[in-house]
């Protein structure tokens, strides 16, 4: 038999077997701090994100402020600490981000659970331009254990999706299915006197898919506080 | 011209309007009765064409109906009947804005400038009839000259039945006077004087049946050759979209209970579609049984209430939520009754924009949120939604917040983006510390079950607050950068001056 009657046999029974996939053309949404922005390009939309490391909140308040604006957001909470107060002192626009609190009622399902049942309902409803899932208290061996296929299952979910799914955590696990990982370093916070007044901030790209001939670029700025 | 609807059976049709249209049709087919009175002395008080023709009759005992061969039984139920009625008057609303409720299972609309619409009077009878059908009605429609005309010929004749105007007395002639609305002290007069049908009450001397009879036998005689004109007295509260059902026996399972739900949704939802409205509001009450009626307590009832940021007339939807809402409680007693009332608004007329981004859909995201409410519950220990758009209280008191209801629908706000700025992550409930101090500022501090030495610290910052109520508030902040096995880490604690007592709030990140 030849590779072509062999390959028409094989396309009759499974018609997507050598089909190719396209990516949708790549878009993103901006985090709202320059030197992040120039590094990765953006957030991928359709694309799975990391952010880990000291930092990854403020980051993340900012990209919502900067989100929320043109998109509606959601932001699945693992352990309920987000501060609504800093996100809106930094311009978010709170009446467009969904925000799901869990483990916070006596529910069958643990927080991490939760979080992964509600962001799948979430991508499933669509809708959504940017869903962050914050799984930074968490506790690192549990996230650990998440089977790589649910990684595999979020990164092709959304890849079909103009939707861009952001993990925070404390170590980045999804491996290969991230479309971006970012990895946050803080130096020593400045005091002005007795005044907390910034954190320097030194971000590096381990993954970014789109940039495949920069990876493990850094590049360092500077975050005040909103008082300073 | 005015038509009259009559629902023959009525309360026989009533029970059956609950059922899924196959059902209904072949129950309507089999001898059906209804009984009424008290428990131990059901009667028979209405049945259709299948249980007359097996022998049963009107006042039989549910004994003496229990040995005619497969007659079902069901109990007389007045929420049925009302809504039963509230749907008709609701048919009859679709042809004419008109409408007087006769009596139950009875309505006489006014079709006068309604030929444009929908064509002669026999055409607008068919029409009606289908229209009806669709509903779950098998209608006897009468249209003639004036209503009392159209109403004896509706509850005389089977069908529909067409009288054209100046032949009402010929085509009423053979009806008998046992339907007349009199006493039956009169109608044994008219009995013993050999006057049975209309014909022949029609025919009497009208003066010599006046000197006999009075004002009465005259209006008898009137409504007999069909020439008693009354204006209508229309209906014209504004219509209520509650359906309810009153369980034979109280059910214990979802699926009974949600099999009756989706049909009284769906009356809901038709009737709002039959008035072109929507809603945003749907309420749901469900009567628990009570087992044990002591201190005269009668019952307990389950409530609740949907408020959607959307209208609709979807009931697909609807059921969803409400099947949602229903699996995750757990009642006390089983169920007695159902009633669901549906708040009207006039539907959304929103148009799509090619050029903005995506939102989420309406009636999607509803259900969407009603699952993720099923995944992490409702509302947290401090009776705060889990679900939902944050919104800053105007208290001051920092991490003073509300959670509302997440929309697609709201409006764009013209906040400009600010700087980026350092982010806190709270921990909810703080965590309870204790503090030493050095020079009146904070040495160590206790964290993770160790004493974490204190690098650097930033404050006091007080603030108070609702010194004025019993919220009374008052703290004392400090910003600390503290030594921990991963480093150094930032962290906000506080002293609540009321209590006295240290708490790490939350952490920079």
């Amino acid at each position: 038999m030849s590779s072509c009657s062999l390959r028409a046999l094989i396309e009759a029974r499974i018609p997507s077997a050598f089909a190719s996939h396209k990516r949708l053309e790549s878009r993103t949404i901006l985090t709202g701090i320059p030197e992040v922005d120039s590094l990765t390009g953006g957030i991928p939309i359709g694309a799975l994100t990391e952010i880990s490391g000291v930092g990854k909140t403020s980051v993340l308040v900012s990209l919502l402020a900067h989100a929320s604006h043109e998109h509606y957001c959601a932001l699945v909470d693992a352990r309920d600490s987000f501060d609504p107060a800093t996100a809106e002192a930094a311009g978010a626009d709170l009446s467009h981000l969904l925000w799901v609190r869990c483990g916070k009622t006596r529910q069958k399902l643990r927080p991490l659970e939760q979080a992964f049942k509600v962001t799948d309902m979430l991508l499933q409803s669509g809708g959504f331009g940017l869903i962050v899932v914050d799984l930074s208290d968490i506790a690192e061996k549990v996230v650990r254990n998440v089977p790589i296929s649910s990684w595999f299952r979020f990164s092709r979910v959304v890849e079909n999706q103009h939707t861009a799914l952001v993990f925070i955590e404390r170590q980045p696990h999804a491996t290969s299915c991230a479309g971006l990982v970012l990895k946050l370093a803080a130096a020593p916070a400045t005091f002005s006197g007795k005044l907390l007044t910034s954190f320097t901030l030194n971000a590096e790209v381990i993954r970014a898919r789109e940039r495949k001939g920069v990876q493990s670029a850094t590049s360092d700025f500077s975050i005040k506080a909103q008082w300073a | 011209m005015f038509a009259c609807l009559l629902i023959p059976d009525f309360p026989v049709q009533a029970a059956l309007l609950l059922e899924p249209k196959d059902t209904r049709e072949v129950l309507g087919r089999s001898p059906i009765a209804v009984l009424d009175g008290p428990t131990n002395l059901l009667k028979v008080v209405a049945l259709n064409d299948a249980a007359r023709n097996v022998g049963v009759k009107i006042g039989m005992t549910k004994l003496q109906v229990e040995t005619c061969d497969g007659v079902s039984l069901r109990n007389r139920i007045a929420v049925n009947e009302e809504s039963a009625q509230d749907a008709l008057l609701d048919c009859a609303a679709t042809f004419s804005p008109c409408i007087e409720s006769t009596c139950p299972g009875t309505v006489i609309l006014n079709l006068a400038g309604t030929e444009k619409l929908f064509g002669s009077p026999e055409k607008t009878a068919c029409k009606i009839a289908v229209y009806a059908r669709q509903i779950g009605f098998h209608l006897r429609i009468a249209i003639a000259a004036n209503p009392d005309a159209a109403l004896y010929a509706a509850r005389g004749f089977l069908g529909i039945t067409i009288i054209p105007e100046g032949d009402e007395a010929k085509e009423l002639a053979p009806l008998p006077v046992g339907i007349l609305p009199t006493t039956p002290e009169l109608l044994e007069v008219l009995e013993s004087w050999g006057i049975h049908t209309f014909r022949s009450l029609a025919a009497l001397p009208t003066i010599a049946l006046v000197e006999r009879l009075g004002q009465e036998g005259l209006k008898l005689q009137k409504l007999a050759q069909g020439h008693l004109a009354r204006p209508l007295l229309a209906v014209e509260s504004a219509p209520k979209f509650v359906e309810s059902h009153e369980f034979d026996d109280p059910v214990e399972t979802l699926e009974s209970l949600a099999f009756i739900l989706n049909r009284l949704l769906q009356q809901v939802c038709a009737r709002l579609v039959s008035h072109s409205l929507a809603t945003n509001e749907l309420r749901l009450t469900l009567d628990l049984e009570v087992r044990e009626v002591q201190n005269g307590k009668t019952g307990e009832q389950y409530r609740h209430e949907w408020k959607l940021p959307v209208p609709t007339q979807d009931r697909n939807m609807l059921f969803t939520l409400a099947r949602l809402e229903l699996e995750r409680n757990t009642f006390s007693a089983p169920i007695q009754k159902l009633t669901i009332e549906a708040v009207p608004i006039k539907p959304r007329i929103a148009q799509g924009n090619l050029f903005a981004p995506p939102t989420p859909e309406g009636e999607k995201l509803e259900i969407t949120l009603a699952r993720i409410r099923g995944v992490v519950g409702n509302t947290d220990a401090a009776g705060i939604n889990c679900v939902g758009s944050p919104k800053l209280l105007n208290t001051h008191e920092p991490n003073a917040f509300a959670v509302q209801t997440f929309s697609s629908a709201t409006e764009k706000h013209d906040l400009s983006a600010g700087s980026p700025g350092i982010a806190l992550r709270i921990f909810r409930p703080a965590l309870e510390t204790s503090v030493e101090l050095a020079d009146e500022t904070p040495h160590f501090v206790r964290l993770w079950k160790k004493h974490r030495r204190v690098l650097a610290a930033s404050g006091p910052w007080c603030s108070s607050g609702s010194w004025w109520n019993s919220a009374v508030w008052s703290r004392e902040e400090w910003d600390v950068a503290l030594k921990t096995f991963d480093g150094i880490g930032y962290y906000r604690i506080y002293l609540d001056r009321l209590r006295k007592q240290w708490f790490v709030e939350g952490v920079f990140d």
